[in-house]
């Protein structure tokens, strides 16, 4: 079957990648995660204190629920500023260009590294910071509002503020693919604007909102460096305690620690996944 | 029932829509026929609602609608893309309108259940139900975008080119179910389209349309036989238009008998019918307009056959197998043309029907 062995070949770079890089590295970190950690050392004798360590700790397991709540709300945020914007260019603007132009204006803090555009934050939500200033000259507060940095808040604020445009892009997509005639239609059946936005609008961006999620959820889950940036080192999510750990030579802890986060990100992306059947929606 | 009033509709200085009045009665199929860019469809958008125009007024039962949002009109509107939902099956797209409208929902889900399934027998989707619009066939989504609209009970039904992406086989089906459900629902019709056979066959009162006016109206039967109008006259596609400064000289050389001389002077036009023409050999003694044979075009039932006259025109000989034997003509070899007085008609400088 010569068709077969084509598909084979077209497929076998991929697939060594995926083994190589993907496949091998997380069975790797699966069992390492069950090694023996001595102070300075790590040897290949099963046990599961790692894994007992990680879930009596408060500290650890802290961290996993605080990863959780900050990446939900994270997430919540980027669909409800997201969405929006996504609306506004998929159906508001008609020009194509015009549409393509705004997506890019989006993607523009990009240019910058994003060390930088983590740690511009710090001189907006300070004490003395532009926010406070701001709010203050305006006669609005009295004092500065102090829990705008190095705080979850200050956290949420900038992940939302760089990861929002990846909920932005798939939505506008999604969106801007709506046939016009499909809105004329149901609004010629007698439907107010209000249900053509719910009843069309809304399930037809749905698979947006999903790649949009995977998307966020899988770089926020990962997170290490806005949150030490943005909470002065207070808010640790599973991501730094990975650095640490790996910092101080705790192979198996961080193991465990990441084989928890990879369990946390692919049971949402099926969770995700069985709600909306992307292979028939894209 | 639905009246159109001098309505006018420009995009960016270029009329679209130019003083358009006509009237749509109860229970009536009426057919708008338009080359594509006559403005068909934008006058369609502007009775539904999707469009507001410029000047004039629409009127529904007397009221004026002209100023009432698309959703408040009940005016049904099929569109050529059928535009149904893709998330929806056949059912809930069929019911999205009794689910969801602004004016009276129906909430009552057995009364929904109810209307649609008789809309679906009506349209015969019986079975399709449970189908997403990505399953079914053209056809069946032409019927899903009809029953979906049937089934708000509309005062009036706008049909956007509905036979034009089907087959011809479904096409002339389709053709008499439309003309079916519409008298079984006493609903009326307003069907566009850029095609001269399905406006003839379909329309109890037929529209032509040219460059954004309405240039005729009437039956089908008068508007085929006797266009008031050189647009009309062309869009039956029945016609050769003769025309130019030679043009009494063509006729005197076509015409077998005597011409009558008043129109003769006024007329600037003359349409004769494709099939009142007769060929005869160069060579045969009865006088006739000289014309180059080009190319024949066998229809089963018909053949047409292409001459180039003096003048550079074409001109289309059509012979029905019922009336005449087949005739093979020479490429390229000169044969007469001929036709009788009565057969012609005039149309003068205004390129309106003389007399």
């Amino acid at each position: 079957m010569r068709s077969n062995k084509g598909t084979w070949l077209l497929l076998s770079p991929g697939i060594i990648w995926i083994t190589l890089f993907l496949v091998a590295p997380l069975i790797m970190m699966i069992y390492v995660s069950f090694w023996t950690q001595t102070t300075f050392s790590i040897k290949p004798d099963m046990t599961v204190v790692s894994w007992v360590n990680f879930f009596s700790s408060d500290t650890y397991f802290g961290a996993l629920l605080r990863t959780i709540r900050i990446w939900f709300t994270v997430l919540m945020v980027t669909i409800l500023v997201g969405f929006p914007v996504a609306l506004y260019i998929g159906q508001f603007i008609k020009n194509k260009t015009l549409q393509t132009a705004l997506l890019v204006t989006c993607v523009i803090p990009f240019w910058t590294s994003f060390l930088i555009r983590v740690l511009a934050w710090r001189p907006m939500l300070g004490k003395e910071g532009a926010i406070n200033i701001l709010l203050q000259k305006m006669g609005i507060i009295n004092a500065p509002i102090e829990v705008l940095l190095y705080t979850e808040l200050s956290v949420i604020i900038g992940m939302v503020q760089i990861y929002v445009v990846f909920m932005v892009g798939p939505i506008a997509f999604m969106i801007g693919r709506i046939d016009g005639s499909l809105i004329e239609g149901a609004r010629d059946l007698g439907a107010s604007t209000w249900t053509i936005f719910r009843r069309i609008i809304l399930p037809l961006s749905m698979p947006g909102v999903i790649v949009g999620a995977i998307f966020v959820t899988v770089m926020v889950l990962g997170e290490f460096a806005t949150a030490s940036a943005l909470s002065g080192r207070k808010v640790n999510l599973l991501g730094n305690i990975i650095i640490t750990q790996v910092g101080s030579l705790k192979w198996a802890f961080a193991a465990v620690a990441g084989v928890v986060l990879t369990v946390v990100m692919a049971t949402f992306v099926a969770i995700m996944l069985r709600i909306v059947n992307l292979r028939n929606q894209l | 029932m639905l009246e159109v009033k001098a309505v006018s509709k420009n995009f960016s200085g270029v009329p679209a829509v130019e003083d358009v009045s006509f009237t749509v009665n109860e229970n009536e199929y009426v057919t708008l026929l338009g080359s594509s860019g006559s403005g068909k469809s934008v006058l369609l958008r502007l009775i539904a609602g999707l469009l507001t125009p410029d000047e004039g007024d629409v009127f529904l039962n007397g009221t004026p609608i002209t100023d009432l949002p698309c959703h408040e009109r009940r005016i049904g509107f099929v569109q050529q893309k059928y535009a149904l939902f893709p998330h929806l099956n056949v059912y809930d797209n069929i019911a999205f309108g009794l689910r969801h409208r602004v004016i009276d929902p129906v909430k009552d889900e057995s009364i929904i259940r109810k209307k649609v399934q008789n809309t679906i027998e009506l349209v015969g989707l019986v079975g399709q139900e449970t189908k997403m619009t990505g399953q079914i066939s053209g056809g069946q989504k032409q019927r899903v975008s009809l029953a979906r609209t049937l089934v708000t009970e509309p005062k009036i039904c706008l049909l956007d080119e509905p036979l034009g992406a089907l087959d011809a086989n479904l096409r002339e089906r389709m053709t008499i179910e439309l003309q079916n459900i519409r008298r079984e629902l006493g609903v009326s019709f307003m069907h566009v389209t850029g095609n001269e056979f399905e406006a003839l066959a379909m329309g109890q009162n037929m529209l032509v349309m040219s460059d954004g006016r309405i240039v005729q109206q009437g039956a089908p039967q008068d508007m085929y036989a006797r266009p008031q109008d050189l647009i009309t006259a062309k869009s039956m596609h029945n016609f050769n238009i003769l025309s130019g400064d030679d043009l009494s000289a063509q006729l005197k050389a076509g015409t077998s008998d005597k011409l009558p001389a008043t129109k003769l002077k006024d007329a600037h036009f003359c349409a004769i019918p494709m099939d009142k023409i007769d060929i005869s050999d160069a060579s045969a003694k009865t006088s006739g307009l000289s014309a180059e044979f080009l190319t024949s075009e066998f229809l089963g039932n018909k053949i047409i056959y292409f001459f180039k006259i003096e003048n550079g025109d074409v001109c289309e000989v059509e012979n029905h197998m019922s009336l005449r034997e087949r005739r093979e003509l020479k490429a390229n070899a000169t044969y007469q043309l001929h036709w009788k007085s009565k057969d012609i008609l005039y149309y003068g400088e205004n390129k309106q029907l003389l007399g």
